[in-house]
């Protein structure tokens, strides 16, 4: 295969370091993937497959992060937002999809009982915490290490510009440690607010650990005992794993729910549901942005959910998941390279056997990427329902030589 | 705890220290090393202490009291070393070696050499020999730096926390390397490589590496454009970072 070269990317970076901070912010800067070896700048997708700047074509397992669940461009949602553009996006006063999108979800998810709308997951899990300080008037709230929760000063794993009073009230345990969570609850007896933990643990640069057989009843009942609010963050799971989300997959109930990436296939909306008993709580928190009742986006978030019933998407994307995950399996014992895979089949993750370091990773990625398909070596990887078994074949066929590469590089 | 404290324990057990390679890397320095057989304490009431022995041209530092020192030098509070360190008009009690105060003089002056390497002038930077000799002095000190800052800093205990164990080299492209031990949050920094590095921060050559120093560098768009390169256990490396960034905020004066 022809390896892809980066030049216009690297051009265009050099152009934006001049004018931006980093370049590239956040996790989106190249320093999170492989630099040099990745793309740096997109510039249109169609279906599982995008284009960067310098034309190279990619089959797509990163999914913008996530967001793009039905394929890039997709025509349903396209129409949906069309549509609503026409007539206007962003006015004095929400529109009435806000209330239509708000009614689909109350009905779609068993426990809730209100909705309300944000931009980003931040957007939500913050309010989140909020909801259930308000609720609870206490301060503390307990989160896994290594969990990613958004980039709001209480929860950033960045560095840059915190004070300690940022995170001073946040707690952590070890994912799938009740007892650990349990101790912690009873050494802050009376200020726990809530509890925020995603629906599987999904750390970066980690393998995935689904839950423990238990675990999430024990934190149901630790929450119940000491009148906890048990928030799933869902922002990254959530319409991956099933459509009323991901706890009904996993089979436990939370207080709240937050929900953001897959929810309108890339347009930026973000939501939160919760129980009854928090809607005063919830109420209470000034919760609001400029753009958090565009209708634009609210629109495309109708059509996405209704699509994604429709046609029966996370279904699919478990079965082409498990479709990607299995051929890798055999590929990887073909080459003699020992790989771990991960998290459910429509979210998978790779990392290989044998180290700790990335190293493999890095290597597998940039070179996967290097021949026109996105993995990405520290953050796990999205399926969307524009995966088909024909783009599964391809992205194999490149996994291929890329085992063969690394193994010639590291033996094993 | 307290700046000074923090500032003290960088100045005695990061900076001092760097003798070793002003020794190594400085004409000057090596004459005069070669000159002296002494071994020179500083000691801080309830802080820290250092010994810097000088024999046969090479200089070695050590945390502590190791040896019986020929001149040792008290300082009865953290606020009174950092002081001296600033260039204010401080005064030791030197409670061992009067007869050799003398030798003082030249031990000073090593240690004005070392403030020019890891101060340097425009001009100073000029000379790429200088250059690359600031570069591995001041990375040794940010590395060695780190420690302290892990230690004392209450800032950053929450990335202390988040420290996962494993070796981490740090190397300028035809320059000098130096290395991190990370074992259960303790870190050991040793000048020169190390052999597979679990991560490793890769200088593009001394220039930037200098630059990077002097914060002039956009790290993260540095490692975008190449300039920097950073593979393995990246976390490693971010967090070490944040280490080093907080030894240069005590550092400014």
């Amino acid at each position: 295969m022809t390896e892809y070269k980066f030049n216009e990317s690297m051009a265009m970076f050099q152009r934006a370091a001049a004018v931006i901070p980093s370049g590239i912010s956040g996790n989106k800067n190249p320093a999170f993937a492989v630099p040099g070896s990745f793309p740096y700048f997109a510039v249109r997708g169609q279906d599982c497959r995008y284009w960067d700047v310098d034309g190279n074509e990619y089959i797509d397992y990163l999914c913008g992060y996530g967001p793009i669940v039905l394929g890039f461009n997709h025509p349903g949602i396209e129409a949906a937002a069309a549509k609503q553009r026409e007539v206007g996006g962003v006015f004095n006063h929400p529109t009435p999809l806000s209330v239509e999108l708000a009614e689909k979800m109350v009905g779609l998810i068993p426990f809730a009982d209100w909705a309300a709308f944000g931009r980003n997951g931040s957007d939500v899990t913050t309010y989140a915490i909020q909801a259930a300080r308000e609720y609870t008037q206490r301060r503390k709230i307990i989160m896994a290490k290594g969990a990613y929760h958004g980039s709001h000063a209480w929860c950033t794993p960045g560095h840059g510009g915190l004070i300690d009073e940022d995170y001073r009230q946040v707690l952590t345990f070890t994912w799938n440690d009740a007892d650990e969570l349990a101790d912690l609850v009873k050494a802050n007896e009376g200020d726990v607010a809530g509890i925020i933990l995603t629906p599987y643990h999904h750390p970066a640069f980690g393998d995935q650990i689904l839950p423990a057989p238990g675990f999430l009843a024990d934190v149901r009942r630790i929450c119940d005992e000491h009148d906890i609010v048990l928030i799933c963050d869902d922002v990254r799971a959530g319409f991956r794993l099933d459509i009323r989300g991901s706890h009904e997959y996993f089979g436990f109930q939370p207080d709240i729910s937050t929900y953001c990436k897959a929810i309108a296939n890339g347009y930026c909306v973000s939501a939160i549901v919760g129980r009854d008993k928090l809607k005063n709580a919830a109420s209470n928190v000034f919760f609001t942005g400029t753009y958090y009742t565009s209708a634009v986006e609210i629109a495309a978030a109708i059509a996405c959910i209704d699509i994604l019933q429709e046609t029966k998407g996370i279904e699919k994307m478990l079965k082409h998941g498990q479709m990607l995950m299995d051929g890798l399996r055999k590929l990887s014992e073909s080459h003699g390279v020992g790989i771990r895979l991960s998290g459910p089949p429509s979210i998978p993750y790779m990392t290989f056997a044998k180290e700790t370091n990335f190293r493999r990773s890095q290597l597998f990625s940039g070179e996967c990427a290097k021949r026109g398909v996105i993995f990405h070596p520290h953050h796990n990887w999205f399926l969307m329902t524009a995966h088909e078994e024909e783009h599964i074949q391809k992205t194999l066929d490149v996994a291929d030589e890329c085992f063969g590469i690394v193994k010639k590089e590291f033996g094993e | 705890m307290n700046k000074a404290r923090i500032k003290a324990n960088l100045y005695l057990y990061a900076v001092l220290p760097r003798l070793e390679e002003l020794a190594k890397l400085d004409d000057e320095a090596r004459r005069i090393a070669g000159e002296l057989d002494l071994v020179v304490q500083f000691v801080v009431n309830a802080g820290p202490a250092v010994q810097i022995a000088i024999k046969n041209g090479e200089i070695k530092a050590h945390r502590g009291k190791v040896v019986k020192p020929g001149v040792a030098l008290f300082f009865h509070s953290c606020d009174q070393l950092v002081r001296m360190f600033n260039q204010e008009t401080v005064i030791p009690i030197p409670y061992r070696g009067f007869t050799k105060l003398p030798l003082m003089k030249k031990f000073t002056r090593l240690t004005e050499i070392l403030t020019r390497y890891l101060e340097p002038s425009d001009e100073d930077l000029k000379d790429p020999k200088f250059k690359a000799a600031h570069v591995e002095m001041s990375l040794m000190v940010g590395m060695a730096g780190a420690r302290e800052i892990a230690d004392l800093d209450p800032k950053m205990q929450k990335v202390v926390k988040k420290l996962p164990n494993g070796t981490l080299l740090f190397q300028v492209e035809g320059g000098p390397s130096a290395h991190v031990i990370v074992d259960n949050r303790r870190i050991f920094a040793l000048n020169g490589p190390i052999s597979d590095p679990v991560g490793t921060l890769t200088l593009k050559n001394v220039d930037i590496a200098a630059d990077v120093m002097a914060k002039k560098v956009d790290t993260f768009a540095a490692l975008g454009i190449g300039d920097i390169k950073v593979s393995g256990l990246i976390p490693l490396v971010d967090e070490f970072n944040a280490l080093m960034d907080r030894v240069s905020y005590f550092l400014m004066k």
